[in-house]
């Protein structure tokens, strides 16, 4: 049975990191609108400890994107400098949609392979009921 | 040719002991591990159950030990079947 159980929590892994990294865009999303917010970006990092399961997938420390915040003018904002700018956040929402899409993609295969794999163990047990 | 129905008597006592049980103490400990196990599994299910519901762990995780423990159920289930079918076709046996 370890082979399906393994195979169960890789997947469940997989869905979970997927989950997570579908809730920092979320973040982002939320807080397109905010100055000065940097989006975050998620890292994957494969499971490696001995009381984890070899294989399975995590997500790792979260980073924030350097690249530029966004001038915005708007002189009647109280954040704004003598050139009536100020610093908007770096969140381009198409590629944070596009993100959103990919993980629950990513999501949907994993789920695809924990039915996979249900279905392969009962088929095994099937054969022992003739 | 007669033969005396001493000797039928004799040979039977003789070849009796091995029908007798065998003291295998391999298979009984692998059994009692896999009961173990077993109930193992079940506990854990049932605790992640719990913290799920009390907001301790996240979905990901209850639906994970659900499936395996479906999966150690079934294969109990299965093979409890097999041997109760295993005891009765020996009790059809005619004697």
């Amino acid at each position: 049975m370890t082979v399906f159980s393994d195979a169960l929590k890789v997947s469940t892994s997989g869905m979970r990191a997927q989950a997570e990294r579908l809730r920092y865009v979320s973040e982002n999303i939320a807080n397109a609108d905010t100055p000065g917010y940097r989006r975050k970006l998620v890292s994957f990092e494969e499971e490696l400890g001995r009381d984890q399961t070899p294989g399975a997938v995590s997500t790792g420390p979260v980073s924030l994107d350097q690249t530029s915040l966004d001038r915005i003018y708007d002189p009647t904002n109280p954040l704004s400098d003598e050139s009536g700018y100020f610093d908007g956040s770096n969140v381009n929402l198409l590629i944070e949609v596009a993100d959103a899409r990919e993980a629950s993609r990513s999501y949907e295969a994993n789920l695809k392979i924990f039915e996979q794999v249900r279905q392969m163990s009962s088929a095994l047990m099937d054969l022992l009921r003739k | 040719m007669q033969l005396p129905s001493s000797f039928a008597a004799q040979s039977y006592v003789a070849n009796r002991s091995a029908t007798a049980p065998g003291s295998d103490p391999s298979a009984s400990s692998y059994f009692s591990a896999l009961a173990n196990d077993f109930a193992t599994t079940l506990r854990q299910s049932d605790e992640t159950a719990m913290a799920a519901m009390l907001g301790g762990t996240d979905p990901h995780t209850l639906v994970q030990s659900l499936a395996q423990t479906e999966l150690a159920v079934e294969t109990a289930v299965t093979v409890r079947n097999k041997v109760v079918e295993a005891y009765q076709e020996l009790l059809r046996m005619p004697v």
